[in-house]
């Protein structure tokens, strides 16, 4: 099975290049999506001078979702089988990355999600937030995934062209998972790690807003 | 008391008629835009200086006061705006990524 990483990311110009060189001891294919960063995040990925490595850039940021289906657009093009996207900000760990690749390879199921070990580090908010979208999904969608808002998640190309999403922004995770539930698409979900580098990043209260009315949206529209 | 409110309401329609002619003039409006906002706002001058014109269309709908007709009616008008300036927002929007996906794609693939 040939499997890509697709890493969007957006001014990560402090953890991209550690990022990428600790997925690229896996020898598999990396895209990097740049979603219109305006610091030096690119130039140190070309510092590191990996062939495996294909850098594609957004030229305005469009968001999170677009930046993930680009990138997954692209590595299907290529012949990839199946993909794994890692988000950029180093808060997963590549360790883990065997995982999804042992549950790609046993093809029991299409769609493989993340779920993080929750410690005493996690924000209080992003904690309550995760477990509300949660229930949220499981009342309309009736899919329960334990950590909704992870980024570390797989795909095979036939779940991928399943529920390939609108989202352009981080309602993405949540819309995959409510077109997974909708489409009743088989699903593992796999424990990784996550460190929280840049507590001031990702989703925010006025973001989660949006996907709440977004899931309301989904319930009528997909 | 009237007459003040009727003399804001006046400057305030005659800067809107000066405004959708200024980006008429920049080419920023089009021909059937700048008649559709120079009727609406022609209308409201009208209708300040001669509220009665209106007083049988309020009481037809059952509304008091001429100036809560007209309360309501901006709010309408106010609503339909907002809904399509959101439906043209979001087309533009969807323009705007499938053009910065596509670019972003081809340039990758060469």
């Amino acid at each position: 099975m040939k499997i890509s990483v697709v890493i969007p990311f957006y001014n990560e110009e402090k953890h991209i290049a550690e990022v990428v060189t600790s997925v690229s001891k896996y020898n598999l294919p990396i895209v990097v999506v740049d979603d219109g960063s305006v610091d030096a995040s690119v130039d140190k990925i070309h510092k590191l001078k990996l062939r495996q490595v294909t850098i594609i850039t957004h030229k305005i940021n469009l968001g999170k979702g677009a930046a993930m289906k680009t990138g997954a657009d692209f590595a299907f093009a290529k012949g990839a089988d199946a993909i794994i996207f890692m988000d950029g900000d180093n808060q997963h760990k590549a360790d883990d990355l065997s995982k999804f690749i042992a549950a790609l390879e046993s093809k029991r199921q299409g769609v493989i999600f993340g779920s993080r070990n929750y410690n005493y580090s996690v924000p209080l908010v992003r904690f309550l937030g995760n477990k509300f979208a949660s229930f949220i999904l499981v009342i309309l969608f009736k899919i329960y995934v334990s950590d909704v808002l992870c980024g570390f998640k797989a795909f095979t190309k036939n779940a991928y062209n399943k529920i390939r999403w609108d989202s352009t922004g981080y309602g993405v995770e949540t819309e995959m998972i409510a077109r997974v539930g909708k489409a009743k698409i088989g699903f593992l979900e796999v424990p990784v790690q996550a460190i929280y580098h840049d507590k001031n990043k990702g989703v925010t209260i006025l973001d989660a807003f949006g996907i709440f009315v977004e899931i309301i949206k989904w319930r009528l529209t997909i | 008391m009237i007459i003040a409110l009727q003399i804001i309401a006046l400057i305030f329609s005659f800067s809107m008629i000066y405004f959708a002619v200024i980006h008429f003039k920049r080419g920023e409006i089009r021909k059937s835009e700048i008649l559709s906002w120079v009727f609406i706002w022609s209308a409201t001058v009208v209708i300040v200086i001669f509220p009665e014109l209106l007083r049988k269309f309020a009481s037809t709908f059952l509304v008091t006061r001429v100036f809560d007709l007209m309360v309501i009616g901006g709010f309408i008008l106010v609503m339909s705006l907002v809904a399509s300036s959101y439906v043209r927002t979001k087309k533009m929007e969807k323009k705007l990524e499938e053009m910065v996906r596509h670019e972003a794609l081809k340039k990758a693939k060469k």
